[in-house]
């Protein structure tokens, strides 16, 4: 048996060994990684789901579609419009059916063709065309025509008056793609070879995994200060975060607030919770009892705390809402507060048979994990509710599921949700939120469709701003929809790089450099 | 009638046939009669539903659902897994890009929790019945209490964080550029003849596989262990002690021999569990394999995404549950005859 014993103890330490030998694998250069100043690593939740970009509206996958492809026009950090590819823009008429682009010149797509106003009519008009599939397509669906008077120079013609029209060409899909080198080479060739004219071109991609750029040496513009760029995609927050820890990424995005917070406390990592253009707010289903209610539905607006929905859960920096636009944008009712009033929502209750006793039971929807605590909010929203009368069971679903419940008009309940508008223009919140024929919106009040309608094609933008203003303090005040807070995003850096942040929430590598 | 290895192999691959047409039934069903939208990351926010509709008909996903399923099933039977919602790709293809990563992680991790668990085994057996022997069982309830995943989050914290000596995203590097071979990631670097991308490559590999191994250890060594007892007190080898055999070979010539047999039978049914925990730990390691593939297909609702993950997954256990069938009696030669 004593035999047999060391028999088992060798075994054991010869395997041991060789399990320290495997883990003995530590490479310098590996280490090394994230301290190269030509290089910035990012790591990022998400991984583009395609690269024809203009394919899905997807508000995560535009950081990087933005620095392969660039964009017409873009935002400011400040979420103003500005040119871009599109040097220039006018109206040609009154009624906003004509719209005059120039293009800068000696713009070139990677492989070095021209990109020019064919590319243009071929991206926004003939592209999709060919494919119901592109989510495009429903991003200029009044567009019909782009007369192309010079290689640089064109006109946009839309069906009917289009007075936002410049804000979809610096909007989700609205990318402009090489005509000349997909009609050679296929589309399929084009996915698996895509080429943009942006700042970066792609050096190499491995889907779900990494994508590693290089400055594009004909780019038109400002060059970038980092040659390359590397986005390791994370989907694990912890991961991401133990990635900007040990400086293995230079930046990292989508953090949870807490260890935003924390990594904020550590020598040579920058973290910043910053506002950006989405909102978080609860959808109501008009088709559902109790929320025909219109005092059941001011109470449950009224019983929200949202500064303190902000303290709690977003470091105070997520500022509450009044009405479904961010601070700032042109639609955003300045001089409108919305009360946080418990006493007034007890009584508007009680009109209506409830109380602390008998309180009205209703469902809140939400999604876990979607944008940063989702679950955490409905759970204090709930808790916010009770105190007046209100019992609310949370439940958790998923968007893909919500959708299809409200475009079905089966939501049972109300729905916590996070609206990205990364233009900050009422057309594309409460425009999209109210209007009853769209699948994303649960208040199903069929006036409000010619209202929208009307505000869609006013061509006096001051006329159109302040219908929206109306319409926006009407349906906070009849809690069509209860707005909360303008939404947050978090990111962690090495304090060595200068990264300016984006008021949409966009990763710009081309902004980004390194302190002298 | 005589059965061979072959003939058991084959029998068992062609029983698994009925068992995929099943499966991809019950998927195609289940997945059509969940009240999701699998349109929801296709549309723009302006998309009315006069819209989604004919989205959903240019789809297919008007039509009846056996004539949906039909249509499916005619098309995988020639090798078309159909065209993924989220990717705008053809689903063959993305599996076929994320399938060899995962069986790489997999069989990497299989190898190290058999390298762990066979010394422990012994080790444990050795001990049994003394006071020490609390050691290696102490040892494998640690093992056994941690979820794959948390060994996964341990280690970036250890090895990556604290003691930051290991990478731990990804297959590899950046600053490596090779071109797919085998899709195998160790394998390409070896034909490429490219040593440090080899490394580096290894380098990543060791704490996912690490991890996923560790939750699979305490199995291995649970049953050997027991087997091993149950083994040696079995009557040859009383009789081979009595004939003065050293303990050595009886351990290693009889007794383990024998104790292999059902140790190989439930590594054979967990090694399928093994993909199941690789799921969490490719997300927490970014690795690009069929795991995330499928959490990416589930998040957005993709469902020729999901079908087609399913059945290859059902594939894999087909041919892992043949494979060990055919060990089996490879191994036994009792079962041989009849």
């Amino acid at each position: 048996m004593q035999d047999k014993i060391k028999a088992g103890r060798r075994s054991f330490l010869a395997g041991g060994a060789a399990a320290l030998a495997a883990s003995m694998l530590p490479m310098r250069e590996l280490l090394a990684q994230g301290a190269d100043q030509d290089t910035l690593i990012i790591s990022y939740p998400n991984d583009v789901p395609s690269w024809d970009p203009t394919a899905l509206t997807l508000p995560s996958a535009q950081s990087i579609y933005a620095t392969v492809f660039d964009t017409p026009l873009r935002y400011s950090p400040d979420l103003k419009l500005e040119p871009m590819q599109i040097s220039k823009w006018e109206w040609q008429d009154s009624t906003k059916q004509r719209l005059a682009i120039t293009l800068h010149e000696g713009i070139t797509f990677h492989d070095g063709s021209k990109l020019t106003m064919d590319d243009v009519k071929w991206s926004l008009l003939e592209h999709p065309a060919q494919d119901a599939k592109l989510a495009i397509r429903g991003m200029f669906p009044t567009l019909k025509d782009v007369e192309i008077s010079s290689p640089t120079q064109a006109v946009l013609v839309y069906s009917k008056p289009t007075p936002t029209a410049p804000i979809f060409l610096g909007f989700l899909a609205a990318f402009i793609l090489p005509s000349q080198y997909i009609k050679k080479v296929g589309m399929d060739g084009f996915l698996a070879k895509p080429i943009g004219a942006g700042p970066y071109r792609i050096v190499q991609y491995q889907r779900g995994s990494r994508l590693v750029l290089e400055a594009y040496d004909g780019y038109w513009g400002k060059k970038p200060a980092i040659k390359n760029v590397v986005f390791l995609f994370t989907p694990e927050a912890s991961s991401r975060v133990a990635l900007v820890e040990s400086k293995r990424a230079t930046l990292a995005t989508g953090l949870p607030i807490r260890e935003a917070q924390r990594l904020g406390k550590t020598p040579g990592i920058t973290s910043e919770i910053y506002p950006i253009s989405t909102m978080y707010m609860v959808k109501v289903p008009s088709y559902v009892k109790p929320f025909e209610n219109d005092n059941v539905r001011k109470a449950l607006h009224l019983a929200i705390d949202k500064s303190a929905l902000s303290r709690a859960l977003y470091a105070g920096k997520a500022v509450p809402l009044s009405v479904v636009a961010i601070k700032n944008s042109p639609a955003h009712v300045d001089d409108y507060v919305f009360p946080y009033n418990q006493k007034l929502a007890m009584q508007l209750l009680e009109k209506e048979g409830y109380s602390l006793k008998n309180p009205v039971k209703i469902t809140l929807f939400t999604t876990n994990g979607t944008f940063p605590n989702d679950y955490d909010m409905a759970r204090v929203l709930a808790s916010m509710w009770k105190k007046v009368g209100i019992d609310a069971a949370v439940e958790v679903t998923t968007a893909a599921k919500a959708m299809e419940q409200s475009h079905n008009q089966k939501m049972t309940g109300l729905m916590l949700y996070n609206w990205a508008n990364a233009t900050g223009d009422p057309d594309n919140g409460a425009g999209r939120i109210l209007d009853p024929r769209l699948r994303f919106s649960m208040w199903r009040d069929a006036s409000l469709g010619p209202r929208i309608d009307h505000l869609f094609s006013e061509v006096d933008e001051a006329k159109r701003i302040a219908g929206y203003r109306e319409l926006l303090k009407e349906a906070s005040e009849k809690s069509w929809v209860i707005p909360l807070l303008q939404g947050v995003d978090t990111l962690a850096h090495d304090s060595r790089c200068n990264v300016p942040l984006q008021g949409n929430g966009y990763i710009s590598p081309r902004l980004y450099s390194w302190k002298k | 009638m005589l059965r061979t290895p072959l003939t058991v192999l084959l029998q068992r691959l062609l029983a698994g046939i009925p068992i995929l047409v099943l499966l991809s039934l019950v998927v195609f069903v289940v997945l059509r009669a969940l009240p999701s939208d699998p349109l929801g990351m296709m549309l723009p926010p302006s998309a009315t539903r006069a819209e989604a509709q004919a989205l959903s008909a240019a789809l297919g996903l008007d039509k009846p659902l056996y004539v949906q399923f039909y249509i499916w099933l005619e098309k995988a039977l020639g090798g078309d897994l159909g065209h993924s919602f989220l990717y705008q790709q053809s689903v063959v293809l993305l599996i076929a890009k994320a399938l060899p990563v995962t069986l790489e992680l997999v069989l990497v991790a299989l190898c190290i929790a058999l390298v762990i668990s066979f010394p422990l085994a012994l080790f444990a057996y050795s001990l049994y019945g003394k006071r020490w022997g609390v050691v290696p069982d102490t040892i494998v309830v640690v093992m056994q209490s941690i979820p794959a995943f948390l060994w996964g989050l341990l280690f970036i914290a250890l090895f990556g964080v604290f003691f930051p000596v290991l990478p731990f995203s990804g297959q590899i590097g950046p600053d490596y550029h090779l071109p797919t071979i085998t899709g195998f990631m160790l394998l390409d670097t070896l034909l490429l003849h490219n040593g440090p991308a080899f490394r580096d490559a290894l380098a990543h590999m060791v704490l996912p596989a690490c991890a996923l191994a560790l939750g699979f250890c305490p199995l291995v060594v649970r049953v050997l262990r027991s087997c091993l007892i149950e083994a040696s007190r079995e009557p040859y080898v009383m009789v081979a002690r009595l004939r003065g055999v050293p303990a050595r070979r009886i351990l290693l010539r009889y007794i383990q021999k024998n104790a292999l047999l059902p140790t190989i039978t439930m590594i054979g049914v967990q090694f399928g569990f093994l993909f199941g925990s690789a799921l969490l730990i490719e997300i927490i390691f970014s690795f690009p394999g069929i795991g995330s593939l499928m959490v990416s297909a589930v998040k957005s609702n993709d469902l020729p995404l999901i079908q087609g993950v399913t059945i290859v997954f059902g594939v894999l256990m087909v041919l892992i549950n043949a494979v060990v069938d055919t060990l089996y009696v490879v191994l036994n030669p009792l079962l041989r005859d009849h």
